[in-house]
């Protein structure tokens, strides 16, 4: 596989493409964030957006939160830099970590703020798993619309305008551009395009009519974008802290740990301490890295190390050796996720092999294991 | 606020109303001088030919009205045919006499070039001065036309975009609390939808 000569990121990786250097698209932009950007004058604007919200609306500003590193620190951030009056908007995927609801809790009222929090059919979100794995390979394409549908609909219930996320999609991709210097706003052409994995809430419904279960339109509401209408009549604005202020997971990780007690955990396949700030929300992370992995020959390790090389933190020999030790095995946690969606491992395999990105190839023939983590006899399963 | 639509009887219109409805505002259909009482803002679209157009305004009152509108610096959009009557005068049909809002005459494009008409499809604009409107819109982007006439402006302050096909025209002129589109903003996608949006945004003030 062709990969970037300065951070390793494969051609398999979307919204990849190599300059005459062979340097990658998302490392040039990277480039532009640092050095071209001015971050004073992106700051004055954010100013201004929050002041044209605070104290008109039910409350400041909605807060999308999952508990991670980015969500936590938007809101830290917002309630030390701003002192506003936020909902914080939880949408509950129903994979969440003991650590991660502990650390939620502690936050939120070390904070002190309103929290709105939100979990759909767990019926429902097992056969749409399902669903999402046979058509695309991402069987998370009701974390993926729900996260971004649903505090859409908290605002327009709450009459509040303003919508803050963490960190934009440039810092991994390329879909929007440092480069265009453009303030990237996460609306419903966002989401069609870099979210719901081209299948709508209504496509998904036609999708699985046949079952048994029978679903209406309403059992779908969290994962439908509200109309653009009544979002324009609110004069929404949905934008992301860190189009206003550089993103840095490291520096912001250390600062909520330090600041809020927020604590990390270890996530099947990665490289134990290194990264223990990354993606601890889940209890499936692992089988969806595992897919990654089936599919497009990387994993997380590759994309965490890419991050520390673009900034400068780790050479490439450093990382090579880490994605060779820690990619590519197996997690515990396929064993729940083939529970929960009812399929056998050779089913698993056969579903995932239609979706390999070429020129990667797969042959399905791994059996080393990662290890249980601490957690994972309290993630759900019926037969416990 | 309430954006007015102009509506003399002929053509579709809707799809000005639902491009408006979509950005959230809230629309009438103006078919009447009085219809002018509840609106803040108001549209005129391009529907039949400018000597058409101009007698249908005229025996319907609302030539005058929309003038006193103007008048009062309340915004008006006219979009293609629309924008091309709030000139003085027009060729298309008979020779008839414009609004007047914005000094310039119609007539048709440009031929020698040996480009066929109507122009229609997506061309590219260059901005000539800057204006309110633009707010949000980059420089260079394309928008949907469809127009063999096309306005010739006495005052080059009052050309906003110009485009080029086989001559170089207006594809956006203003003045004032008046402002003229010759592209169809309700069918140019996100740009001409953020136009759309600025102008109901829009207090008139330059």
């Amino acid at each position: 596989m062709i990969k970037c000569v300065k951070c390793g990121l494969p051609e398999t990786f979307e919204t990849i493409e190599f300059g005459p250097d062979g340097v990658c698209n998302v490392c040039v932009q990277h480039n532009f964030k640092k050095d071209v950007i001015d971050w004073s004058s992106r700051k004055l604007m954010l100013d201004k957006v929050i002041e044209e919200n605070r104290g008109k609306y039910e409350y400041d500003c909605i807060v999308p939160f999952s508990g991670g590193k980015d969500s936590t620190f938007t809101l830290y951030y917002l309630m030390k830099e701003y002192n506003l009056k936020p909902l914080v908007v939880q949408f509950n995927h129903g994979f969440m970590r003991p650590q991660l609801l502990k650390n939620n809790e502690r936050t939120f009222k070390e904070l002190g703020v309103d929290v709105h929090s939100f979990t759909p059919n767990w019926n429902l979100v097992k056969r749409v798993m399902l669903e999402a794995l046979i058509r695309k390979g991402d069987f998370c394409w009701h974390c993926h619309t729900g996260i971004f549908a649903y505090p859409m609909h908290v605002a327009i219930k709450y009459n509040t305008p303003l919508v803050l996320w963490g960190e934009p999609s440039t810092e991994y991709t390329a879909y929007y551009d440092y480069r265009d210097n453009e303030i990237e706003v996460v609306d419903e052409s966002r989401f069609n395009k870099i979210v719901n994995l081209g299948i709508t809430a209504e496509d998904m419904r036609g999708m699985i009519e046949d079952d048994l279960n029978k679903y209406d339109a309403r059992d779908f509401a969290a994962f439908t974008y509200p109309p653009t209408r009544d979002l324009k009549k609110l004069r929404y604005q949905s934008l992301c802290l860190g189009s206003f202020i550089p993103w840095d997971t490291k520096m912001q990780s250390k600062l909520i740990m330090d600041e809020l007690g927020w604590e990390g955990d270890e996530v099947e396949g990665m490289p134990p301490k290194m990264y223990d700030y990354e993606k601890i929300e889940c209890s499936m992370q692992g089988v969806r890295d595992y897919i990654k992995f089936l599919k497009r020959g990387y994993s997380r390790v590759t994309q965490m190390t890419v991050l520390d090389i673009r900034n400068g933190r780790m050479s490439k020999d450093e990382a090579e050796k880490l994605i060779e030790r820690y990619e590519g095995k197996k997690p515990q946690s396929l064993n729940l996720f083939l529970e929960y969606v009812g399929i056998s491992e050779e089913e698993f395999n056969q579903i995932v092999a239609k979706t390999v990105v070429v020129p990667h190839k797969q042959d399905f023939k791994i059996d080393e294991w990662n290890p249980k983590t601490h957690d994972y006899e309290q993630w759900y399963s019926k037969k416990s | 606020m309430t954006i007015g639509i102009i509506d003399i009887g002929v053509g579709n219109i809707g799809s000005v109303v639902n491009a408006v409805y979509n950005q959230g505002w809230d629309s009438i259909s103006i078919t009447k001088p009085e219809d002018l009482g509840s609106v803040s803002h108001l549209i005129i679209p391009g529907v039949g030919s400018f000597s058409f157009i101009m007698k249908r305004l005229r025996e319907l009152n609302l030539d005058a009205s929309i003038c006193d509108f103007a008048s009062q610096g309340s915004p008006i959009l006219g979009i293609c045919l629309g924008m091309q009557i709030l000139g003085d005068a027009g060729s298309e049909g008979f020779h008839s006499l414009g609004l007047g809002l914005i000094s310039g005459e119609v007539n048709l494009i440009n031929r020698t070039a040996g480009l066929p008409l109507p122009h229609v499809g997506w061309n590219d604009v260059a901005e000539v001065n800057n204006h309110p409107l633009l707010d949000g819109v980059k420089p260079g982007v394309d928008f949907y036309f469809v127009n063999s006439y096309c306005f010739s402006a006495t005052n080059r302050e009052n050309v906003i975009l110009e485009t080029e096909y086989g001559e170089c025209f207006p594809a956006m002129i203003a003045k004032k609390n008046v402002v003229g589109m010759q592209f169809h903003p309700e069918k140019s996608q996100r740009n001409g939808l953020r136009l759309l949006d600025n102008f109901c945004l829009w207090d008139g003030a330059c």
